[in-house]
């Protein structure tokens, strides 16, 4: 197998703003596309001149990609403020994937939080485009506020499609009708059936270890929980180390990894 | 309002394996409850008497601020308990409560369930285990909303 080191040209054909921080970038191939992608894997993105940082995939749009972007950083600050007909690099695609398929003929169940949704948006439109593969589709999201909600206006779209959104904040503001509270609080509402359900979660880590725990508390086997880990991640390859969590190297073994392997990681300090 | 079977209280996530004996006495202090949208449970600073046990619908715990609209403090559902002031001293509601999808709920009559468990110490002590363990878990919920856990790690610089 080859395995691409060099960055592949993509003009940015769209940018649109998420939230203050945020924003998706649609990208065009320039020369030769990466290879073809699955939900939850990630590339690695080049501002030039500025440096490289893992961004999940979002979706794809024909030959391109759809990658949303928090600016964080020098790295992300330079690629959310790229205007489209710029130029960036890409590598990748890199990683494990969600494995969407696996919740054919169960319940698939997606648990976001905040930028979280990103990686989770290619899972979602993948399942919604064989609806009938599953019984049901939910999408719990939590957001500090409903300004920061990402992908806000691409949500009805998904109920008309056939999954069922809760949306939660922890701070309503006027006109909110919408719950209010944490993302766990979702997964009692939503009357999930633990046995038959796979639950794909994706935030910051201590949301994830508590969705996961929460979740395992209403029935669902850590085996049925996948959540999407990061670290420093460099080479992509799994040569350089950087990304390593316990026995495993994020860039290959993960980002999504089953919580059954991952649980015992996310507990040890200093890991 | 609707008299309760006690088989029907038992179904609520709330009372899930209490002795049926106790929940037969509840059910002498409960009635069923359809509340439209819109309405007000309670407002803050009230007598605080009632406690609802809500089977389906949205409930908004607020507050009001002068000049502007009620800040939501946290919604509840379907399985949650609504009302713990009425539980100690000064027996006022420190938030206040509004429906925001139609309801449905078992309303429990303060009073009457004090003096229930009063000449009944078992059924307090599952209703005052239950009552705790679900203040722990809104105390909980509470703590982690504290975290901020949508923002950046480290509130930024990450790359």
């Amino acid at each position: 197998m080859t395995v691409q080191t060099l960055p592949a040209r993509y003009r940015v054909a769209s940018r649109a703003a998420e939230t203050h921080d945020t924003v998706t970038l649609g990208l065009d191939p320039v020369d030769q596309p990466i290879g073809p992608h699955l939900p939850g894997q990630f590339t690695m993105l080049y501002a030039f001149g500025v440096g490289e940082v893992p961004i999940s995939i979002s979706g794809s749009a024909g030959p391109g990609l759809v990658q949303t972007i928090r600016s964080v950083g020098a790295v992300t600050r330079a690629l959310c403020e790229v205007d489209p007909g710029q130029v960036i690099g890409v590598r990748g695609p890199y990683g494990t994937d969600w494995g969407v398929a696996d919740a054919t003929g169960h319940d698939l169940v997606v648990v976001a939080g905040g930028i979280g949704l990103a990686p989770l948006r290619g899972a979602v439109l993948a399942a919604l485009t064989a609806r009938e593969m599953y019984r049901r589709i939910v999408v719990l999201i939590g957001a500090r506020s409903p300004d920061e909600l990402v992908f806000a206006t691409e949500l009805e779209s998904w109920r008309e499609g056939g999954a069922e959104i809760l949306v939660t904040v922890d701070r309503a503001t006027a006109g909110w009708t919408g719950h209010v509270g944490v993302v766990t609080q979702l997964i009692g509402r939503a009357q999930l059936d633990p046995a038959a359900a796979l639950v794909l979660v994706c935030g910051p880590e201590v949301m994830m270890r508590l969705t996961a725990r929460a979740l395992c508390e209403h029935g669902v086997p850590p085996g049925n929980i996948r959540v999407s880990l990061e670290r420093n991640m460099r080479c992509g390859i799994a040569e350089c180390g950087h990304c390593q969590l316990g026995p495993l190297l994020l860039c290959r073994d993960g980002p999504v990894v089953s919580y059954a392997r991952a649980a015992p990681l996310l507990s040890v300090r200093e890991l | 309002m609707n008299a309760v079977a006690a088989s029907a209280l038992a179904g609520h996530a709330f009372l899930r394996g209490m002795p049926p004996s106790d929940v037969a006495l509840l059910a002498g202090a409960a009635v069923a409850v359809e509340v439209p949208a819109g309405h007000r449970l309670f407002d803050e600073g009230e007598p605080a008497a009632n406690c609802w046990l809500l089977t389906a619908g949205q409930v908004a715990l607020d507050l009001p601020v002068p000049g502007r609209p009620n800040l939501i403090v946290e919604t509840l559902g379907g399985g949650d308990v609504i009302g713990f002031s009425w539980l100690s001293p000064p027996h006022e509601w420190q938030f206040g409560a509004q429906v925001l999808e139609p309801a449905t709920a078992f309303e429990l009559d303060g009073p009457a369930v004090q003096v229930l468990c009063e000449h009944h110490p078992g059924l307090g002590y599952q209703l005052a285990m239950r009552m705790l363990a679900a203040a722990v878990r809104r105390l909980q919920a509470t703590r982690i909303r504290l975290l901020d856990l949508y923002g950046p790690p480290g509130g930024g610089d990450a790359g």
